[in-house]
């Protein structure tokens, strides 16, 4: 039986499901007794994921507190003895792994995307340099193995539904040494290369490029634009990609009436997945996508966008 | 009032070029840079320094002796002084090595606070500041974005730190380690005229693992929890493409396509 401890991500369910996928792709599904730290308890009925989900006696213990956490998390392994420890990497869990690592002695692997076996080996695929080179790392020396999973890299396949058993765990954290004060929003303005999802406009969208946006909402994307937009004034050159603009890395990017001159094209290297709509189905751009719409930009969004908020209605 | 820098000296990402032919990156002769978030942290010890003179400034670096001229021009930066840990033994050290020779070093001098950078640009795991604060007992923030000095000087800094949608203000008491992103607003100024050719290398000073008593089993290759067993660049030659209409179909077949990629539930 190979036992796997979880770092529960309160905010969003489906990386739980991710993480337990990655479980199973490591290994297999019928041997496997997952438990889920959550750190935040809830009083409602757990979904039937894991086989366990722990909380902490203490009650509650803030996601900023990295090192209560990892010291709960080392506790919870000493009892326990897991094979595999997986945290999400997000802000936070990117945090809690490394201290955690620390304390079990063990080597860890970030923002994993991949996993594969390699003889009797186990590679963890990961990006490195911004994306341009990607890493297969083996683990070196005894103990669990620990890595932090990168957020839609392992779409959840259906898994068995399991009669959860929740365990309080016998642990009281000290209290932090930092202190939250308060939060506020954002205004948006963030890197386009540090973006997942891209929505680029380029020349067919010129009069409606703020139509971007409403795809953009859905699938939780930033806005980027092709030069001829820049030139034209609708889009600022802090969001333009390209040879003259910035080199994009995003796992989805959606181009939206860009025909893709070289320069455009070079920005575009490290994209993983690329969906092209535009009215010539030979414009370049057509050439690096993995899909093609031939059609107009804008209806191309407003039907899109409707097709996702139906998902959403009913509750998929 | 003493500051240290935790640095780091990376290949210049941006300047890969791409070798068609080969299906492979170039990466030889790649000028060295100050990782940004790391210059960020330094261009904000240099703020605090600025409002209180006293502040003594340290910047620590695992590298390559070749890197000495990148430290001898922040040395003409109002920085006081510069260690450099280096020895041949140590290449190949992953983050878990890597730590373990930083500890070894900072269990040993005295400091208020470290300052670094959040990513670098090279591996961009953002682990050894964690892994740092669970070793030396401290707790540790990354991402920050502003740092407000005068609570800074009273030993409980405030500061803002950058996630997702939001901006999150903390404070923390010293001493602890702080995490800075390039999105700060902190740059590093440029050397003064006169000070360009200013002889600062005796304020160097260049550590080993006998210095730092560290066995060779500790560190390098040895040392390490991991090993990257290979790398690869991703394939980008194209590719079985779909081609749709924009019609009812073919959104639906964008969706499923959007839906087994995991961008939509």
């Amino acid at each position: 039986m190979n036992r796997c401890l979880i770092l529960m991500d309160g905010n969003r369910p489906e990386t739980d499901l991710e993480l337990l996928e990655v479980t199973r792709r490591i290994h297999g599904e019928s041997q496997i007794y997952t438990m889920g730290l959550e750190l935040e308890p809830k009083d409602e009925k757990p979904s039937g994921a894991f086989d366990a989900i722990v909380n902490f006696e203490c009650g509650s213990v803030p996601p900023y507190d990295a090192a209560g956490i990892a010291m709960g998390a080392a506790a919870l392994h000493e009892m326990y003895g897991f094979d595999t420890i997986l945290v999400p990497a997000t802000f936070f869990g990117r945090m809690v792994a490394p201290r955690l690592a620390m304390r079990l002695g063990v080597g860890l692997v970030a923002d994993v995307t991949g996993i594969e076996h390699v003889g009797m080996q186990l590679e963890m695929i990961r990006p490195a340099y911004g994306g341009k080179l990607m890493a297969g790392i083996v683990k070196k020396g005894p103990g669990p193995l620990m890595m932090s999973i990168r957020e839609n890299a392992f779409p959840a396949t259906s898994g068995t539904i399991k009669q959860t058993r929740r365990i309080v765990f016998p642990f009281d954290h000290q209290p932090s040494r930092m202190t939250f004060i308060g939060a506020r929003e954002k205004p948006q303005a963030t890197d386009i290369r540090d973006s997942e999802i891209l929505i680029s406009g380029g020349g067919g969208i010129l009069e409606n490029f703020s139509r971007l946006d409403d795809l953009k909402e859905v699938l939780h994307a930033q806005v980027s634009a092709s030069r001829r937009l820049v030139d034209s004034g609708v889009a600022s050159r802090k969001i333009q990609v390209g040879q003259s603009g910035k080199t994009v890395s995003p796992r989805l990017y959606i181009a939206l009436g860009i025909d893709g001159s070289v320069q455009h094209m070079e920005g575009l290297r490290h994209v993983e997945h690329l969906i092209a709509v535009n009215t010539n189905r030979e414009a370049p751009i057509c050439s690096l996508a993995d899909v093609v719409v031939v059609g107009d930009a804008v209806e191309f969004i407003d039907r899109l966008v409707k097709r996702i908020q139906l998902q959403e209605l009913s509750g998929g | 009032m003493k500051i240290v820098c935790l640095i780091k000296f990376v290949p210049d990402v941006e300047e890969f070029k791409y070798d068609y032919q080969r299906h492979v990156l170039i990466r030889e002769n790649l000028k060295q840079i100050l990782n940004p978030d790391d210059a960020c942290a330094v261009a904000c010890a240099l703020m605090i320094k600025r409002s209180n003179p006293e502040t003594v400034i340290e910047v620590v670096t695992m590298a390559p002796v070749s890197v000495s001229g990148h430290l001898e021009d922040l040395l003409r930066l109002n920085i006081d002084q510069a260690i450099l840990i280096s020895d041949i033994r140590f290449s190949g050290s992953d983050t878990f090595a890597t730590t373990r020779v930083l500890a070894r070093y900072l269990k040993q001098t005295t400091f208020d606070v470290i300052l670094t950078g959040t990513h670098s640009l090279d591996g961009s795991t953002a682990q050894v500041p964690s892994q740092l604060a669970e070793v030396l007992g401290l707790p540790q923030m990354s991402n920050v974005v502003a740092l407000d000095t005068s609570s800074f000087l009273k030993g409980k800094p405030s500061f803002d730190v950058e996630h997702d949608t939001s901006i999150m203000t903390f404070s923390v008491d010293l001493p602890a380690i702080l995490s800075v992103s390039r999105d700060s607003a902190y740059k590093l100024p440029y050397v003064a005229y006169q000070d360009l050719n200013r002889d600062v290398s005796s304020r160097i000073r260049v550590l080993s693992h006998q210095e730092l008593d560290l066995q060779p089993q500790e560190t390098g290759l040895e040392g390490s929890r991991t090993e990257v067993r290979r790398s690869f660049v991703k394939n980008m030659i194209k590719k079985d493409k779909v081609i749709l209409n924009n019609d009812r179909e073919g959104i639906e077949a964008v969706y499923c396509y959007l839906h087994e990629h995991g961008f939509v539930p």
